[in-house]
């Protein structure tokens, strides 16, 4: 963990329970994707093909899966006085400020694979659509409660311009 | 983010003004319906003209002659019609416009909404002397007032904007709103002008116009070099047809460029074929980026784009509605300089001191390391870029959503790290990269600590009056931006 990317601050990482969500996700997807570039490739090529690309779809899913709890790992949010801190990334890596007066919602989402572990999704709003405050992965009580900081805090600090 | 709904209380609610009810131009179905007539002819009189093929049997002329008129009746009487039942109301809060036969249609549109008005003149409504007003209120679609006389147009637009600036022009503007149909270009400030002949030069030297010929060029190369000196016909032709279309559409659209100041903001007129009038809401302002194509540095020529909320896509055409997203076409230095001062009266952005990234950043940006410059001052950050086109990207604090700090895996081996600053727009996004990864955290919290504490007034704001309007007025001002940012 570089300093670059966590800086001094009271840093909440997500739930381990996301890695599993995480890897779910990532090999349904991936299998399908994979599945309908087979099929594709059939279609058009001869058989070498098709198993290039099934070794390559299945390779990249393997590592998906693999990566998937260090990916969790490196996720971290600090919420500091005057703005959310969220950190992200293994190869890329990001450190994004978003002052609490910029904010114009907070979103908790919850999809169905999520909500069967009991977690959710905190998604803060700012008139830009590249801030990408989403925070995923958080136990739903404590999706409740940071959404409820955010608020007062955005609230309290509404940036006049 | 709570718009107020109550009227002001200074509002003078003994006397509101009285109810002014305006109809569209009785040319006006004429003007709209044109179009259908010269399609009807180009449909029917293409049949006529040998143009490569059989010409098909033909029905007698009478017979054509009777369609048409028929078909210029209907429309005709419809046109009537639908200018019968069309109304502009303006009364004490808002602009209402009443339109449709059988499905009838009100829009109306609060003042307080208002962000901007453009008034644009089509070919065929300026032959006869006639403009349409279209409002923008941060929406995507745009309320549209079609067509007035010039004169009425411009006189409406003048007496809206006033209104949507606030209370204390109202009554003044309200008086007379019936009769200012004098010419008030007397009070106009020309900031900046544009003879077309700059633009002709500049449309011509810059890097679009050189990547076209250079495709041409290339690929009239490759036809000769496989020995098929026909293929040099085939390309020529149509890149020439490209590059005047090219010349020629940035000189009418920018024809007589001009940008000028009144009492209720900034303009923009420009345009052969269809006049266009813009006006320029500096506060929805995002990011501006000034550009500069290689043979424009010889001739001291920029560009200036902006990011505007509402104004869609940065492009150099103008838009189906008329919108360019151009502050200016071509210009030397000192009028960009007149043009930014414009924008944010309290911001230089040549004041900003600019600091260069390291050396070893070259092995990330080979070819533009040696131009990348960033810095910021306690109003904006500026940062520049390009090694052929040069281009500096402008934002103030006041606009910036959040910072992001990023560094990839060949970034981090250099002990480098990039800076991103997000604004409401997405399409200019201004960024800083290749700095000292050592130092770029307290970039970030300096940055931030003027992000939360603002200068007391905004760039934008010219007059120091607005600075003691009070937290009120602070907050209006804050919900207004909010709301329109949140489209």
């Amino acid at each position: 963990m570089s300093d670059l990317f966590t800086p001094t601050a009271d840093w909440q990482r997500l739930s381990p329970a996301y890695a599993t969500v995480r890897r779910l996700g990532a090999l349904v997807y991936n299998l399908v994707a994979t599945g309908i570039v087979c099929l594709g490739t059939s279609f058009f090529l001869d058989w070498r093909w098709v198993v290039a690309a099934a070794v390559a779809g299945l390779s990249w899913t393997l590592w998906r899966v693999i990566r998937a709890g260090r990916w969790v790992r490196s996720f971290g949010y600090a919420e500091r006085a005057e703005d959310l801190l969220i950190t992200r990334g293994l190869w890329n890596k990001e450190l994004t400020a978003i002052p609490y007066g910029r904010m114009l919602s907070v979103n908790v989402e919850s999809g169905p694979i999520e909500r069967a572990w009991g977690l959710a999704k905190v998604q803060l709003v700012t008139a830009s659509i590249h801030s990408a405050g989403h925070i995923p992965g958080l136990s739903q009580a404590d999706a409740a409660a940071l959404r409820d900081r955010l608020i007062v805090a955005g609230e309290a600090q509404a940036l006049p311009l | 983010m709570t718009e107020p709904v109550a009227p002001p209380p200074d509002r003078p609610d003994a006397s509101p003004p009285a109810e002014v009810t305006e109809r569209p131009h009785p040319l006006t179905p004429l003007i709209r319906g044109w179009v259908v007539l010269l399609a009807v002819i180009i449909a029917f009189g293409r049949d006529y003209l040998p143009i490569g093929r059989e010409p098909q049997p033909l029905p007698p002329l009478q017979f054509l002659l009777g369609a048409v008129g028929v078909v210029a009746a209907a429309s005709g009487i419809a046109g009537y019609f639908s200018w019968r039942f069309t109304r502009f109301v303006i009364d004490a809060e808002k602009l209402r416009i009443d339109s449709g036969v059988l499905f009838r249609r009100s829009q109306r549109v609060a003042f307080d909404k208002v962000q901007s008005i453009d008034v644009v003149q089509p070919l065929a409504a300026r032959l006869f002397g006639l403009a349409e007003l279209q409002i923008d209120v941060g929406s995507h679609e745009r309320p549209k007032l079609r067509y007035l006389s010039r004169a009425r147009a411009y006189a409406l637009r003048d007496y809206l904007l006033a209104r949507a600036k606030g209370v204390q022009a109202e009554a003044d503007a309200a008086s007379d709103s019936t009769s200012v149909l004098v010419d008030l270009g007397a009070q106009d400030e020309v900031l900046v002008r544009v003879p077309p002949q700059v633009l002709l030069l500049a449309a011509a030297t810059s890097h679009e116009f050189w990547s076209i010929m250079a495709t041409g060029v290339v690929a009239a190369v490759i036809g000769i070099t496989f020995n098929q000196p026909w293929l040099v016909l085939v390309i020529a032709i149509p890149t020439a047809s490209t590059l005047i279309g090219f010349v020629g559409r940035r000189v009418t659209s920018q024809f007589n460029y001009t940008l000028s100041r009144r009492a209720h903001g900034l303009r923009i007129s420009r345009g052969l074929t269809s006049l266009t009038s813009q006006s320029l809401p500096p506060r929805r302002v995002q990011a501006v980026q000034i550009s500069q194509s290689p043979v424009w540095r010889r001739l001291g020529l920029y560009r200036i784009d902006l990011e505007v909320i509402g104004w869609g896509h940065v492009t150099d055409n103008e838009n189906k509605t008329g919108v360019s997203t151009i502050l200016l076409p071509a210009g030397t230095i000192a009028q960009v300089r007149v043009a930014l001062a414009a924008l944010w009266p309290r911001a230089d952005f040549e004041s900003v001191e600019l600091h260069q990234p390291p050396a070893r950043a070259r092995w990330l940006h080979p070819l533009a390391q040696p131009f990348l410059r960033w810095g910021h001052d306690d109003a904006l950050v500026v940062s520049r870029h390009g090694w052929l086109v040069r281009r500096w990207q402008v934002v103030p604090h006041a606009r910036i959503q959040s910072v992001r700090i990023t560094q990839g895996m060949v970034s981090r081996k250099l002990g480098l790290a990039g800076l991103e600053f997000h604004t409401a727009g997405g399409q200019i996004m201004p960024h800083a990269p290749g700095l000292d990864a050592a130092h770029v955290l307290e970039r970030q919290s300096e940055l931030l600590r003027l992000v939360h504490h603002p200068a007391e007034v905004d760039v934008s704001d010219a007059d120091p009056g607005q600075a003691d309007a009070g937290p009120e007025a602070l907050r209006a001002d804050h919900a207004e931006d909010t709301i329109s940012s949140s489209e």
